[in-house]
């Protein structure tokens, strides 16, 4: 067995494709149409093209327990999942560059930093950075 | 501040209140980043950071959750991916990233990628001439 998928549920795939593609520099990998609007929609790091696709799934618009943890997770400030960088602060002022919004700013947490952000979709997202 | 803040000021306070230890791990990632390609082990990184082996030991699987042995051979893997991307041949690679023996590095970098080195440079050649 391999991992080779994650999902995300977004609220809106096409603007989540934006924001996870313009903001936070993901590459589009697969773009099926699934019937009703829907789509197969998955992403990859652009670093890492043939690592994890990210799959940008409408969960929360078909199941409804899907959107109730989604927005106790978001009231939380809980992070869905969380993405590595190399540099939790300089992602950080880039991305409020761009009118990102986060929750938690760089934070250290013992041996890595973390961030959390708002993916506009209903999910906190947090960056990690290992010090 | 968030519940999500909170439980992580919980945590930190439970489990990454001794900066000494933290700061020792920390100092023996750094070296094993900056020097994985050099015959590196525990003995060498005890006296980095003048501690007994088996106390580092212990600390790094304690925060970091692999050994370091373990975190070398990765990170080794990691930079031989980069080498072979950019073209460098697969016997250089062994050896630029600290390897001694070619036999050695191919079955670990096929048990770690699931991919020869040669297979997969050859995917990556192929996959950046059709991008």
């Amino acid at each position: 067995m391999k991992v080779t998928l994650i999902s995300i549920p977004v609220r809106d795939q096409e603007k989540a494709l934006k924001f996870y593609t313009e903001k936070l520099g993901f590459l589009k990998k697969k773009d099926l149409p699934l019937g009703g609007g829907n789509r197969w929609l998955t992403l990859v790091s652009a670093e890492w093209q043939d690592g994890p696709e990210l799959l940008l799934e409408p969960a929360p618009l078909h199941f409804e327990p899907c959107k109730v943890f989604q927005d106790a997770l978001m009231e939380a400030g809980y992070p869905y999942t969380q993405f590595d960088v190399k540099d939790v602060q300089s992602e950080y002022e880039r991305l409020r560059k761009l009118d990102v919004e986060f929750s938690m700013k760089p934070t250290e947490m013992g041996t890595v930093k973390v961030a959390v952000l708002n993916d506009t979709c209903g999910n906190n997202i947090q960056l990690v950075e290992e010090l | 501040m968030t519940f999500y803040e909170e439980e992580l000021n919980r945590i930190r306070s439970v489990i990454y209140s001794n900066e000494g230890q933290i700061n020792t791990v920390i100092g023996v990632r750094n070296y094993i980043k900056n020097n994985y390609d050099v015959n590196l082990n525990l003995d060498v990184l005890s006296h980095t950071q003048f501690v007994s082996k088996y106390h580092l030991l212990r600390l790094f699987k304690k925060y970091h959750g692999l050994t370091p042995r373990q975190y070398l051979i990765d990170k080794r893997i990691e930079k031989s991916k980069e080498h072979l991307i950019n073209g460098m041949s697969v016997t250089e690679t062994c050896y630029a990233v600290g390897f001694e023996s070619l036999g050695s590095f191919s079955a670990l970098f096929k048990t770690k990628t699931g991919k020869s080195p040669t297979k997969y440079q050859k995917e990556q050649l192929s996959r950046s001439e059709t991008a």
